[in-house]
């Protein structure tokens, strides 16, 4: 993810690589009460690690601002991110708007611009506002295309690998298939689909959705399979229990964990990938503000307003950041393994 | 062996086939034309354009239109739309432009990941594993072209000298020790700024693997027999720790293509995956289907290269490998 | 502990050796002044590539600027935007007019219609006071025999299923005496002023049916086809222009090969070659014949009156010697191509593409794709080698890393936007001189949809839109409005008409006026039909992102209802401006400099995938169009055009925004060197031309080592 823009999918092997290699990268802490539940036991092992509660924090933070952006800048707007005001354009951060030159309609709410103003005097807070729910979204729904399908086929290629379709057996499919979609250079597919599509925001998270799944599915499947041989599940099915109450009610539930830190840190390569298309002039198109774009149209001002450059970039690194420690605040949390000593 | 090599190869040329075909599917469906049938050029009259898209074969039903291409691509006279130029010698110019970079970045991801993240470890939970922690995150992180253009900002005011493009202009008549110093100076801040992320990441890497062998058996007995820290660390530890960097290298390989748009895009540097970029903003098909072709090669070699890699140094895992490529 | 040295040592030696690099690296200091070859270069950035450096293929801005000073046409433009002599030293045009004999009329005074009298009574006619103007005009006239024409015409058919195709017939057209009449100046008029002497209705029928032969058996509805061509294949009256070009003599290519006129028939006939896919085959079209009666001497003869057609000879001349066949077949045989490949081999593969040889002021020395191309002047040139010795283009496609290295001395030129430019002029190190192009920026409302058929309603939407300001504040005055369809450098341009006034109340109340009133949602509504409409354009330009956020601003206040919509410009051009299917567009033109409107605004270029994609339909107009393309006389077109411009601006089919400057920021080392003939010199500082390039008198440009003072 260091190459983040250029080979996020290669890197997110070696990030599923850790996970898979690090059977326990920390020794035991000390003995555990027996009365803690797991989820219990993983929460406490979670607070332990202050980066990630810290994450944790700027992420909470980050969900209010998310939603209170979406009611501030569209429901009841009290932050126009949409009102030009070409006289007051290029203001550095806490300037007041003057009331000369902009009618009280059009002036900032408090009168000030907390963030300054961009190249169309736009109100680069109201901003940033809008384009937080809007980040936050991309990096959640393509996340959850892509956990769906990865979860999906790494589902049926665990559980069902057996099945015969014809000479082929739906594991090898579904496999080949996921080593098909391994085989593209993952940003330059992106890149591809993305430029030949038109630029809608929903091609760009369906887009980074559907190439980023592999992944998943790979330990989904390696998860499944372990799981399959533990007592539980071989009792429930000797017990004849449904399939589906085996997945839903047994496996799922185990397999959770690793999902849900993938799914954290998956949502962090997703700003990140927007932010890169957002700089290549493939991201969101306007009227939809992102983090990614405000950089991107912010650059080219880097010696007339140095805000427009800095603010969203630090507020993508900040973000991002949260996310993959809260991610590995998790995968440390909720490894069973670790748990077990 | 050879039959677990074999079957892996038939496999993998079964996936290029299929890739191939998926690969111009997609490009050819998506709407927009080359830019070369330009119907905003007041020039072009509508039989122009008819002329163009029949020596591009773009009216030919899709399927001769692949056979085309890979007619055109195995004779090696594929061209590319855009300037008629053979495609393979385009693709071969860049590539020799993108290895010294690539180079550059995974000697500076190796070398300076593994005494980092082995530092790391042996410092569990101090100071320095904690910043280094805090570090490999950040780097992880940020936008790879805000902090570019902040190092670019950064350089240049400071030390006054030119990080853009392979080397200075005006210096033709310099020594060739100067010219080659100033081509490896242009080389390492793209190649530091494409390094960081996969040097983090392996960092990461190194201190858990590390970690996690630390508290064996055969390390523990080591240091009860009395041998110094480094001894251990180093002798036992490490060795034992190597053992699953060693598929990595198969994975070096595709990182060649899909090297960095956005790196290249800044530093002005002529290499492979700015080819890629340029071709696609023109839908110069035949490279952006040829490069992703050769891709798809490559990743499987590196598959293949770090499955046999590993079935060589670990015989336990040859069998379980053959039903997950 | 080896293992341990070398896992430490590695890392610290790799990061000497590349950190010790910067101690070789002379400093942007160093190399503006202690680097003597620094000085005579010129680098210039550019955010793309050139394609094909081949003046006949290229189509592309890069291509074209290299082009442009590898090769040399036989025009270019001077200061005042009038033709010079490049290749050519001078150039006449004049005309040869064909009038069949038509043997079914009858002249006025009821004699017959046969050649001689024809020739006779014309003849006499000029001798007369009324005529002596045309009298003043004719060269001669010559009555030309009969003579059978063979020609293959293509028609539609029905196929068996039904479906139309295309077909090929072949007829002889017996064409009957012809009167050719040697004309000093075009005249688009002339048979219209001799209609007195041949009879009013005599141009308007010719029986064609009497003298055509059918060489195969074909239906009625086939015939009436070719019937229908042949008034344009063999017009009772036809004008042929002709332009006699003298060329340089002692000219040489890069190679050392003289040019001279079988080069410049060479190029037409290579553009003209189909297997070429020239983009330019439509400039060159309208000629019949490139004549080459000796070696310094070119007569090219038009089909029909064409003013814009002597722009194309501004385009640069191929070298023959190394493209002709003899020259494909040896670069076949050293490639060593395939059967397949040998017979798709054509020039747009040949590698003098990326090696082009020309006679300009530059000549190539080599070309990395997407790092840089190489010239070197020209010392045999002959006007004399210019100042600069290296010309690189460097391609930096980001414009902030091209900011970076222009503000380091590491490129001496590259596209400034206004709001750098504004901060540069501020700046003591560098000059900068802004000046009209020939480009503008539009928006154009589809004149098919109800909404904007009435030119009151597009008069008000763009009143509502306050231009100066966008000017001011955007494009930091680096932009001009403009008020019609011309750009307002060239001559073609009005300059008396005065743009419209920003004026929201005035445009509310025009469009009540027109049944438009606020409903309670502060939207104009009519009918219980809200004012709504989507304006789109292409995504990756972000000025006129700028115009479509402002103009959408702007509507609102006024109670229209614009959505704004950005698709990637291959989408953007097939699904909605090829088709027609849009409401409102932001675009721009970039001109020639003639005067020819007819691909954008004639009514009969109004089709899918044709220029006039807004629909604009105006009788006069179409008239206007036609006559100023057939037009010699720059002063009457000038008239016309002047015409032309303001029923356009009444009519409003676009809002015309503005013109952008075009900027160059220059360092001040660089100066205008002007040579005395007894090889003193002088400095003066670099001034604009008033046609706006400022790289004309590029070779006479050069660096100096300290600042001058003028």
């Amino acid at each position: 993810m260091g190459e983040d823009e250029g080979e996020g999918g290669h890197d997110e092997g070696t990030v599923d690589n850790v996970s898979d290699l690090t059977k326990n990268p920390k020794p035991p802490v000390e003995e555990l009460p027996p009365s803690e539940t797991p989820w219990q036991e993983s929460l406490r092992l979670f607070r332990k690690d202050r980066l990630a509660v810290a994450g944790a924090y700027v992420l909470l933070l980050l969900l209010l601002t998310a939603v209170f952006g979406k009611v501030l800048t569209e429901w009841v707007v009290v932050f126009d991110p949409e009102v030009v005001r070409l006289p007051e354009k290029f203001l550095p951060p806490l300037t007041v708007s003057s009331p000369d030159e902009i009618s009280a309609h059009d002036r900032p709410f408090g009168g000030i611009y907390l963030l300054g103003t961009d190249e169309l005097g736009r109100d680069v807070f109201a901003r940033m506002l809008q384009g937080s729910f809007v980040s936050l979204s991309i990096g959640f729904i393509a996340v959850g295309i892509s956990l769906a399908i990865g979860i999906l086929l790494g589902g049926l290629s665990g559980f069902y690998g057996n099945v015969r379709l014809g000479v082929v057996t739906v594991d090898t499919l579904i496999m080949r298939f996921t080593d098909v979609m391994l085989c593209f250079p993952t940003f330059f597919l992106i890149l591809t689909v993305v430029a030949l599509l038109p630029p809608s925001i929903y091609n760009i998270m369906i887009v980074i959705g559907l190439t980023s799944w592999m992944g998943t599915a790979r330990f989904v499947r390696a998860e499944f399979l372990a799981l399959r041989k533990q007592d539980f599940v071989v009792a429930a099915t000797s017990i004849g229990a449904r399939d589906r109450r085996v997945i839903f009610a047994h496996m799922v539930p185990n397999a959770i964990a690793p999902v849900l830190v993938s799914a954290t840190i998956g949502v962090a390569t997703a700003i990140l990938t927007e932010s890169g298309l957002s700089f290549l002039g493939f991201g969101v198109q306007p009227p939809y503000a992102t983090w990614g774009n405000i950089l991107a149209d912010g650059k080219g001002f880097i010696f007339d307003a140095p805000w427009l450059f800095f603010i969203p970039g630090m507020a993508i690194l900040v973000v991002v950041l949260a996310f993959n420690l809260v991610g590995e605040g998790l995968r440390e949390a909720l490894n069973p393994k670790l748990r077990r000593r | 062996m050879q039959a677990f090599i074999l079957r892996n190869v038939l496999q993998r040329l079964l996936l290029v086939f299929i890739v191939s075909i998926l690969a111009h599917s997609v490009i050819h469906l998506a709407p927009g034309e080359p830019s070369e049938v330009d119907p905003a050029n007041p020039r072009m009259k509508p039989e122009d354009i008819a002329k163009i898209r029949e020596a591009f074969h773009l009216d030919a039903p899709l399927y001769m239109q692949y056979a085309y291409w890979i007619r055109d691509l195995a004779s090696g006279e594929l061209k590319s739309f855009k300037d008629s130029q053979p495609v393979l010698g385009k693709i071969w110019r860049r590539f020799l432009n993108s290895l010294p970079l690539f180079i550059c970045a995974t000697l500076l991801v190796w070398t300076l990941a593994f005494p980092t993240g082995i530092q790391a470890a042996m410092h569990r939970g101090a100071v320095y594993d904690r910043t280094t922690t805090f570090a490999a995150y950040t780097l992880i992180s940020v936008p790879g072209f805000f902090l570019s253009y902040i190092v670019i900002l950064w350089v240049v005011d400071l030390f006054g000298v030119p990080v853009i493009g392979l080397k200075t202009f005006g210096m033709e008549l310099a020594p060739p020790l100067f010219q080659t110093m100033d081509r490896i100076w242009h080389l390492v801040i793209p190649s530091l700024m494409s390094a960081l992320g996969g040097m983090a990441i392996l960092s990461r890497y190194v201190r858990s693997q590390m970690l996690e062998v630390v508290g064996q058996d055969y390390v523990r007995t080591a240091r009860a027999k009395g041998a110094t820290e480094d001894v251990v660390i180093y002798r036992h530890a490490l060795r034992n720790a190597l053992l699953p960097f060693v598929t990595m290298f198969g994975f070096l390989l595709p990182g060649l293509i899909g090297g960095s748009v956005i790196f290249e895009q800044i530093f002005a540097w002529p290499g492979l995956g700015r080819l890629g970029y340029e071709a696609i903003l023109a839908r110069d098909f035949p490279v952006i289907l040829t490069l992703n072709f050769i891709a798809a090669v490559l990743t499987l070699a590196g598959t293949l290269l770090s499955d046999i890699l590993y079935a060589v140094v670990d015989p336990r895992i040859r069998t379980g490998l053959q039903g997950d490529g | 502990m080896h293992v341990k040295r070398w896992l430490l040592l590695a890392p610290l030696l790799l990061t000497i050796l590349l950190l010790q690099s910067y101690f070789w690296v002379p400093t942007y200091e160093k190399q503006a002044t202690g680097n003597p070859a620094r000085l005579v270069t010129y680098i210039e950035a550019s955010s793309g590539d050139a394609k094909i450096l081949n003046p006949i293929l290229n189509a592309d801005t890069a291509s074209s600027g290299i082009a442009g000073l590898v090769f040399e046409g036989l025009l270019d433009l001077d200061e005042n935007l009038d033709f010079r002599g490049r290749l050519a030293t001078d150039w006449t045009i004049s005309e040869t007019a064909y009038l069949l004999v038509s043997p079914s009329n009858r002249l006025p005074d009821g004699t017959e219609v046969t050649g001689t009298n024809l020739a006779n009574r014309i003849q006499a006619a000029l001798q007369g006071e009324a005529f002596s103007e045309l009298a003043d005009n004719v060269r001669s006239i010559e009555v030309l025999p009969p003579a059978p024409r063979t020609h293959t015409l293509s028609v539609l058919e029905q196929d068996a299923e039904g479906k139309p195709t295309r077909r090929e017939v072949e007829v002889t057209f017996d064409v009957p005496e012809r009167v050719a009449f040697s004309l000093h100046r075009v005249d688009q008029d002339f048979f219209q002023r001799l209609l007195p002497v041949i009879g009013d209705r005599y141009l308007e029928h010719f029986p064609y049916e009497r003298h055509l032969t059918f060489h195969e058996a074909v239906p009625p509805a086939i015939k009436a086809q070719v019937f229908a061509q042949l008034p344009d294949l063999f017009p009772v009256a036809e004008h042929n222009p002709l332009i006699d070009f003298r060329l340089r003599e002692g000219v040489r290519f890069h190679d050392g090969h003289a040019f001279d006129a079988g080069d410049v028939k060479f190029t037409y006939d290579a553009i003209m070659n189909s297997k070429n896919l020239s983009p330019r085959t439509s400039d060159f079209e309208p000629i019949k014949a490139v004549e080459i009666p000796d070696a310094h001497t070119v007569r090219v003869v038009y089909k029909r009156l064409f003013s814009p057609a002597i722009n194309a000879w501004t385009m640069g001349i191929l070298p023959e010697h190394l493209l002709n066949a003899d020259a494909m077949q040896r670069e076949m045989d050293n490639r060593g191509l395939s059967e397949a490949a040998r017979a798709a081999f054509g020039m747009r593969d040949s590698q003098f593409n990326r090696n082009p040889i020309g006679s300009g002021r530059f000549r190539f020395v080599e070309w990395h794709s997407d790092e840089y191309i190489h010239l070197r002047r020209n010392d045999d040139y002959w006007e004399g080698p210019a100042e600069y010795q290296d010309y690189y283009m460097r391609i930096v496609p980001d414009l902030l890393t091209q900011e970076m290295e222009f503000r380091s001395g590491a490129v001496d030129y590259y596209g400034t936007q206004p709001h750098q430019v504004a901060r540069y002029k501020e700046d003591d190190t560098y000059q900068s001189f802004s000046s009209l192009g020939f480009g503008y920026s539009y928006i154009g409302y589809n004149n098919r949809r109800p909404l904007f058929a009435d030119p009151a309603v597009r008069r008000a939407l763009g009143m509502a839109i306050h231009v100066e300001d966008f000017l001011r504040y955007l494009l930091y005055g680096e932009g001009e409005r403009i008020t019609g369809p011309y750009p307002p450098n060239t001559k073609w341009y009005d300059q008396s008409v005065e743009p419209l006034p920003y004026d929201p109340e005035a445009a509310q109340a025009l469009l009540e006026s027109k049944g438009w009133r606020l409903n309670a949602d502060g939207w104009l509504e009519k009918d219980g039909v809200v004012f709504e409409f989507n304006l789109i354009t292409n995504s990756g330009n972000p000025i006129r992102k700028n115009i479509m956020t402002i103009a959408q601003n702007a509507w609102k206040k006024i109670g229209v209802k614009c959505n704004t919509q950005y698709f990637e410009w291959a989408v953007f051009l097939k699904d909605f401006v090829n088709t027609g299917d849009f409401d409102a567009v932001v675009l721009g033109w970039s001109m020639g400099i003639d005067p020819d409107l007819y691909q954008l605004w004639h009514s009969s270029q109004a089709g899918p995938q044709q220029l006039n994609f807004i629909g604009y339909n105006n009788a006069r107009a179409d008239d206007l169009i036609v006559r100023i393309r057939q037009e010699y006389d720059q002063e009457v077109q000038r008239t016309l055009t002047h015409e032309l411009h303001r029923l356009i601006a009444e009519e409003q089919p676009y809002t015309f925004l503005y013109s952008p400057l075009g900027t160059r920021v220059l360092d001040k080392k660089i100066v205008l060197v002007n040579k005395a003939d007894d090889g003193s010199e002088r400095y003066e500082k670099i001034y604009p031309i008033p046609s706006g390039d400022i790289m004309f008198h590029f070779h006479r440009w050069r660096k100096l080592e300290l600042t001058p003072s003028f």
